[in-house]
């Protein structure tokens, strides 16, 4: 279990920064940092750029993404902006709208 | 570790040791921090600022509010407010019991609504309203 889990009832409005882990089942508008796993889970709503050592989408995100390890896209994600990282998947059945940096 | 996994879990929220959040939180469900809060707090649910943590909020808004840690602002709770040992509190509380534990430290009013005792009050129970007031 994630050290920061934000509830399905939950919004926050702002900033988070976290040295470790974050998942998120509600909303989050604003900017997102974590240091390691962050998990959008299905059925939460973030509209905010995210930055994570990696990051599994499982629900709707709107912004940009940068991963330092990788992006994993999961069925039923719904991801509007960039997404810059060294790996990313995306599964089949996410919806995807933006560009892809893998820095090569 | 980057494996892709999603887990299910209720709709409780928790503010890890290691996070802050500068902004608004809101909305329904219990609500743990255990790390930093600057900006308001408005929950259908309980909160715990657990011992280690900080919330700096003007007003802070839930049902029951438990409070070990360091909390700037005021309380408006629409059940029981207890301030732990090792509580610091600076900011005025409401709520309908206040419970303050030896070794607390509380800088502020205290406004605690409840029925009065008939041989108190003597009006009718419903209609007497009590008020504590301390300022430390």
């Amino acid at each position: 279990m994630a050290s920061t889990v934000i509830g399905a009832g939950i919004t926050i409005e702002g900033e988070i920064t976290t040295e470790e882990d974050i998942a998120i089942a509600g909303t989050v508008r604003g900017k997102l940092s974590a240091k390691e796993v962050v998990t959008i889970e299905p059925g939460a709503t973030v509209e905010a750029d995210v930055q994570g050592g990696s990051l599994v989408i499982g629900g709707a995100l709107t912004g940009n993404v940068t991963a330092g390890d990788r992006v994993d896209l999961q069925a039923g994600a719904r991801v509007v902006g960039n997404v810059k990282a060294a790996r990313v998947t995306i599964a089949d059945g996410a919806q995807f709208k933006g560009n892809v940096d893998m820095d090569l | 570790m980057a494996q892709a996994r999603t887990t299910n879990r209720g709709s409780d929220t928790r503010i890890g040791g290691a996070a802050r959040i500068r902004g608004r939180i809101h909305g329904e469900g219990d609500l743990v921090v255990e790390g930093h809060v600057e900006g308001g707090v408005t929950l259908r649910g309980d909160l715990v600022i657990a011992e280690g943590a900080s919330v700096s909020s003007e007003v802070v808004e839930a049902n029951a509010v438990t409070i070990a840690g360091t909390l700037e602002g005021d309380v408006i709770s629409s059940g029981a407010v207890r301030l732990s040992a090792s509580a610091r509190v600076r900011g005025n509380i409401r709520g309908t019991a206040v419970v303050i534990d030896d070794g607390a430290r509380f800088s502020g009013r205290l406004d605690c609504e409840f029925d009065l005792p008939p041989e108190l009050g003597g009006v009718s129970r419903s209609e007497t309203r009590g008020r504590v007031s301390t300022r430390r």
